[in-house]
């Protein structure tokens, strides 16, 4: 980095504030452990919920009328690709069992193991200065 | 006439001002950093890239064996349990900044837990599930594809939670050796959590009633603001190392890496706030996981705890009783400097803890 870069006011002020940053951060997290904090916070939660589930029946109603896919639609579609997306690693897994399997049974059958499964090291190694 | 001489410039021509801001130009182009959608796509490569196989999936859980880059690995399996908020690849995040890749390398056998975002269907999740049946059927899984009835145990964050608390009920179980890292037991060492958490006003209840899944941006949101300025440094930090493409990945990948909050299921999250910030009961030896009770003092296997110096998110108050309350004879805590994620991905890590893990770990791996 050059020296005009390190005098530029702007670099000062942000190295300025990477440095200063923690206090500044503990002092507004100080404020926010406040009881009085805490509590406009949960009742702030709680009206939050509450205008979500107002506004998302009124928006849902709205949307059916216009014939347009709600929030929940989505969601109904995201967990059916979600679902689809589980049986596929399960079908992944059964795969790699059955490829495990045959390779298994070649080998036990004295035939040329077929490279469908990852070659397995020895389990015997010891600790640098152990052996 | 005499011969006008060009006065000698201080300048080199690299130094001068045409070129300085023809090589800005062309870096900024190259970054196409108007649009960071070029760089997000080369990110999007570069995470998680170490080879593994799927080997069990259940719900949310995805186990992964990583393939051995060693020709021969230690007997006991190692299998590492990711907190269920966090995604994964953080211990994976690019060659050389790897601990899965490092511990690999060091000849370990090495399985991740990692989670994906739970969906409606998973909201019924408890506590229970991820800590006993989901564990329990992953050694069970990890034992098959090793053949080694022992299995070494490594947690992160809420991860060790969940490692910790199902070694204290199977306390005669397979887990030979457990290591934690940063892990939560102690409530009242998380100051803001708890005072948020017991306010007459929040209720969990009907937050979890109302959503099923809390989502991952309120969960980034109450990490934000254990530290709320803490992303605006890191802007300013990489605006003043914007020259440093290393620097530059690297923040880009942590950024990516904590927006991607995982979301938990809502029973879950029941549990955390009734029974661990709230009743705290886990030091109290109160915590119940169904029928069964989790006492610590249980765990009579090596036993390793890791806490970060500057750790925000587990200050050491909320971690340090776990060494206390662990039973075993054979018990070690090492406290590193650093915060909680450089412990696991950060640029010293690889000088600092994990060479400290391996010289522990390798000789119980045998």
């Amino acid at each position: 980095m050059s020296t005009d870069e390190k005098l530029n006011p702007m670099h000062l002020w942000r190295e300025w504030f990477v440095k200063s940053e923690k206090a500044w951060s503990q002092a507004l997290t100080e404020m926010m452990g406040d009881e009085k904090f805490s509590q406009g916070m949960g009742r702030y939660m709680q009206e939050a919920l509450h205008t979500h589930r107002m506004f998302s029946e009124a928006m849902s109603q709205y949307l059916a009328n216009l014939n347009l896919p709600s929030r929940s639609d989505v969601l109904d579609l995201s967990d059916r690709l979600g679902q689809v997306e589980d049986s596929l690693a399960a079908l992944h897994v059964e795969l790699r069992e059955h490829r495990a399997l045959l390779a298994r049974n070649m080998r036990n059958a004295g035939a040329a193991e077929p490279n469908v499964a990852p070659v397995r090291p020895a389990r015997t190694k010891r600790p640098p200065g152990h052996s | 006439m005499a011969q006008k001489i060009p006065r000698p410039s201080s300048e080199s021509p690299a130094d001068s001002v045409e070129a300085r801001v023809k090589k800005t130009v062309e870096r900024t182009l190259a970054r196409n950093i108007p649009g960071l959608a070029l760089q997000q796509a080369d990110l999007d490569i570069e995470v998680g890239q170490t080879p593994k196989e799927l080997v069990y999936t259940r719900d949310t859980l995805r186990l992964y064996h990583y393939l051995p880059l060693t020709d021969e690995i230690y007997r006991i399996p190692l299998m590492i349990v990711m907190s269920p908020v966090a995604r994964g690849y953080i211990l994976d995040l690019a060659k050389g900044q790897s601990f899965i890749e490092y511990l690999l390398l060091q000849g370990y056998d090495v399985y991740l837990m990692d989670w994906i975002p739970p969906r409606r269907e998973h909201a019924h999740l408890g506590m229970e599930q991820f800590a006993l049946n989901l564990i329990d059927e992953s050694i069970a899984r990890v034992q098959q594809e090793s053949g080694e009835q022992d299995v070494n145990v490594i947690g992160y964050c809420m991860g060790g939670l969940l490692a910790a608390m199902n070694a204290a009920i199977h306390h005669d179980g397979p887990i030979k050796n457990l290591v934690c890292f940063t892990t939560p037991v102690n409530s009242d060492g998380m100051g803001l959590y708890k005072t948020w958490a017991t306010a007459d006003a929040f209720d969990i209840d009907r937050i979890v009633d109302e959503l099923g899944i809390i989502p991952g941006d309120m969960i980034n949101a109450s990490i934000q603001a254990l530290r709320p300025l803490q992303k605006r440094a890191n802007q300013m930090l990489l605006l003043n190392n914007v020259e440093n493409d290393a620097f530059v990945k690297a923040s880009l990948r942590f950024d990516r890496w904590a927006a991607e909050q995982l979301p938990i299921p809502g029973e879950l999250a029941r549990d955390m706030v009734r029974d661990f910030l709230r009743g705290n009961k886990l030091v109290k030896n109160q915590y119940r996981l169904g029928d069964k009770l989790v006492e610590l003092g249980k765990i009579r296997k090596p036993f390793m705890h890791v806490a970060a110096e500057f750790d925000h998110i587990v200050p050491t108050a909320a971690s340090s009783d776990l060494i206390k309350l662990v039973g075993s004879k054979d018990k070690e805590e090492i406290v590193v400097r650093g915060g909680h994620v450089s412990l696991v991905a950060g640029g010293n890590a690889v000088y600092r803890l994990w060479p400290q893990l391996d010289k522990w770990l390798s000789v119980r791996s045998t």
